[in-house]
């Protein structure tokens, strides 16, 4: 009888069959991300418009333009920066002060919880253009925001220039927007975290006399400590890096009161006609990815610390 | 009433309260699409008096919508396919398999998390306006592809790292190749991953309006959300056949992820656990 003998393939045939395998990515990558990325940041340090066949090397300049030295630039990015940085602590925190207890109520009700579990995915589902031109609509001076306040008798919270025409409202009315559709997933995670739980640890602190709410405080937030980290951090790149429904609610508006940087960047990289702004534009860019790399390193500290 | 009733009561409160906002924009979609342009006008109310079909029918017909449906359609479909076979593949090899450069491959790819699609953005358009890919639909296909490299391959690697090893051992000395343990064993064990991608790469390409706007310029090539803009750039803007074509727009995304939600949950599970 012959032994059939398991034929180990050599070393040297796992690698070709591995850089097989990553190919594709490797090979996309190196045309829509090594050049965009290498030339993105090049023309950081330069000065163009994107007609003219040179660009001219300015070194650092473009960074101290927007950062202080052209009054002309400095103050909006200034501004624009501090949106950002509100909507980036906002949105997050906001998300988890609303999703870990919707989370926790779901996971301790038996009826209904499918169903709710999916409506409440809804705002995930369709966000986008379609939605934000719902809510403007529902944001108009006579839209159904306004009517409802005043039907409720609270007609003096009522904005009769709608809600993102006034410049005291507009930035928080797109804040919570944003929280209603970073919710679903927030929430989708906490309950998967949630049913990880080991239900007899919950059940031995209760026989030891802990009330729900100190069961709530000892044991399941902080178990759910991981989950929190990662929507915080997910929740803060989406802040720094998305714009679109700046973009299409407001634009920026009312005079600047809702611009942040990203959409600065894509005003400065595409609407400045023949002005020499790219190089701008690219720096700005570069200034957000540092400040995304800078905020995910000081919340890990952060949650590290309260672990 | 007991204490442990009350709190029930309000649970059941504040959750049915949440479902309404949740549904609240979509339900004025609804509602608008049914009404005509003069009831639209006297807005307060959320069932239309004479909901009329009219709304959807011109929306649908006078702004070629059929044409941006079909975009959308081609645009998010090449999108998807693309992000399943290249992650897919990348994601078994880091997952699974040993070669010099995998490590250093994954950690670049996860890296580019950080990378704002901004930063990016106006050299992408640079790139292809010299490689003629400028306007056309390829040229919004590859950057969505190349988006979603880092969360896509983050997810996949994890849910194939949590296939037991001795399911290959197994394979390999029955004597299949490493693409038939690929298809026929990893693959199919990690489908709700798989479908749990294709949701999370769908739905916001569906969506997808910067790049899009910024390169598109053929009117025949727009997709449904450059169509809906056209509605809303006028100096006249009609809400109800605005709320009708975005109503057209996210109904087969709800649809898709109705179809497939049970599998989506699950992945999103696999990979959180992972």
């Amino acid at each position: 009888m012959e032994v059939r003998r398991i034929t180990r393939p050599t070393r040297w045939r796992e690698w070709v069959t591995g850089w097989a395998f990553v190919f594709p990515a490797v090979a996309l990558f190196a045309l829509m991300g090594v050049y965009t990325i290498g030339s993105g940041l090049a023309l950081s340090f330069a000065s163009w418009n994107g007609f003219t066949p040179e660009w001219i090397w300015v070194g650092l300049e473009n960074y101290a333009d927007l950062l202080w030295a052209d009054p002309s630039l400095a103050p909006g990015v200034r501004r624009a920066a501090w949106n950002t940085l509100q909507v980036c602590l906002a949105v997050p925190l906001l998300t988890v002060l609303i999703s870990l207890p919707l989370a926790v109520m779901l996971n301790s009700v038996r009826r209904l919880r499918g169903l709710l579990r999916s409506v409440y995915f809804l705002p995930y589902v369709t966000t986008g253009i379609a939605t934000y031109y719902a809510w403007r609509y529902l944001l108009e001076p006579e839209g159904s925001i306004n009517l409802m306040l005043r039907s409720v008798g609270l007609g003096s919270l009522a904005q009769p220039q709608g809600w993102l025409a006034n410049p005291s409202t507009a930035l928080w009315t797109l804040i919570l927007i944003l929280v209603w559709s970073s919710v679903p997933t927030a929430t989708l995670l906490y309950l998967t975290g949630l049913q990880a739980i080991d239900p007899s640890m919950v059940e031995a602190a209760r026989i030891d006399g802990a009330a729900p709410r100190q069961v709530l405080r000892r044991i399941i937030v902080p178990l759910l400590t991981p989950m929190t980290a990662g929507i915080v951090l997910l929740g803060v790149r989406d802040s720094l890096h998305g714009f679109q429904i700046f973009l299409i609610m407001t634009n920026g508006g009312p005079g600047g009161h809702t611009n942040v940087l990203a959409l600065e960047t894509y005003e400065l990289a595409f609407f400045k006609g023949l002005a020499p702004t790219l190089g701008l534009s690219s720096a700005l860019g570069w200034l957000l990815f540092v400040a995304a790399v800078l905020l995910t390193l000081a919340n890990a500290r952060l949650l590290r610390r309260v672990r | 009433m007991t204490a442990a009733r009350i709190a029930k009561t309000a649970a059941y409160a504040a959750l049915i309260g949440y479902a309404a906002l949740s549904l609240y924009p979509f339900l004025w979609m609804v509602s608008g699409a049914f009404k005509t342009r003069e009831e639209i006008l006297d807005g307060g109310h959320l069932i239309p008096r004479e909901p009329t079909f009219d709304t959807l029918v011109t929306t649908w017909n006078q702004l070629a919508f059929v044409d941006y449906f079909r975009n959308s359609l081609i645009v998010t479909g090449l999108t998807v396919l693309g992000v399943l076979v290249v992650y897919s593949l990348a994601s078994y090899a880091f997952a699974v398999l040993r070669f010099p450069g995998a490590k250093t491959l994954y950690w670049l790819f996860v890296a580019l998390l950080f990378v704002p699609g901004i930063t990016v953005l106006l050299p992408v358009v640079i790139l292809e306006n010299r490689l003629g890919l400028l306007g056309t639909h390829m040229g919004l296909v590859l950057p969505f592809v190349n988006g979603t490299a880092p969360l896509t391959v983050l997810l996949l690697t994890a849910a194939y790292r949590s296939v037991p090893k001795e399911l290959r051992e197994a394979a390999r000395a029955d004597g299949a190749g490493e693409a038939r343990i690929y298809l026929r064993v990893y693959l199919p064990l990690t489908r709700p991953a798989h479908i749990t991608i294709a949701v999370l790469t769908a739905v916001p390409t569906w969506n997808e309006y910067v790049l899009s706007r910024v390169s598109l310029n053929d009117k025949s090539l727009y997709t449904l959300p450059l169509g809906l803009e056209s509605l809303i750039s006028g100096t006249v803007v009609r809400y109800n056949e605005v709320l009708a074509a975005s109503l057209i727009m996210v109904l087969p995304v709800i649809a898709l992820f109705a179809f497939l939600q049970r599998y989506f949950v699950n992945g999103l599970v696999g990979a959180v656990k992972g």
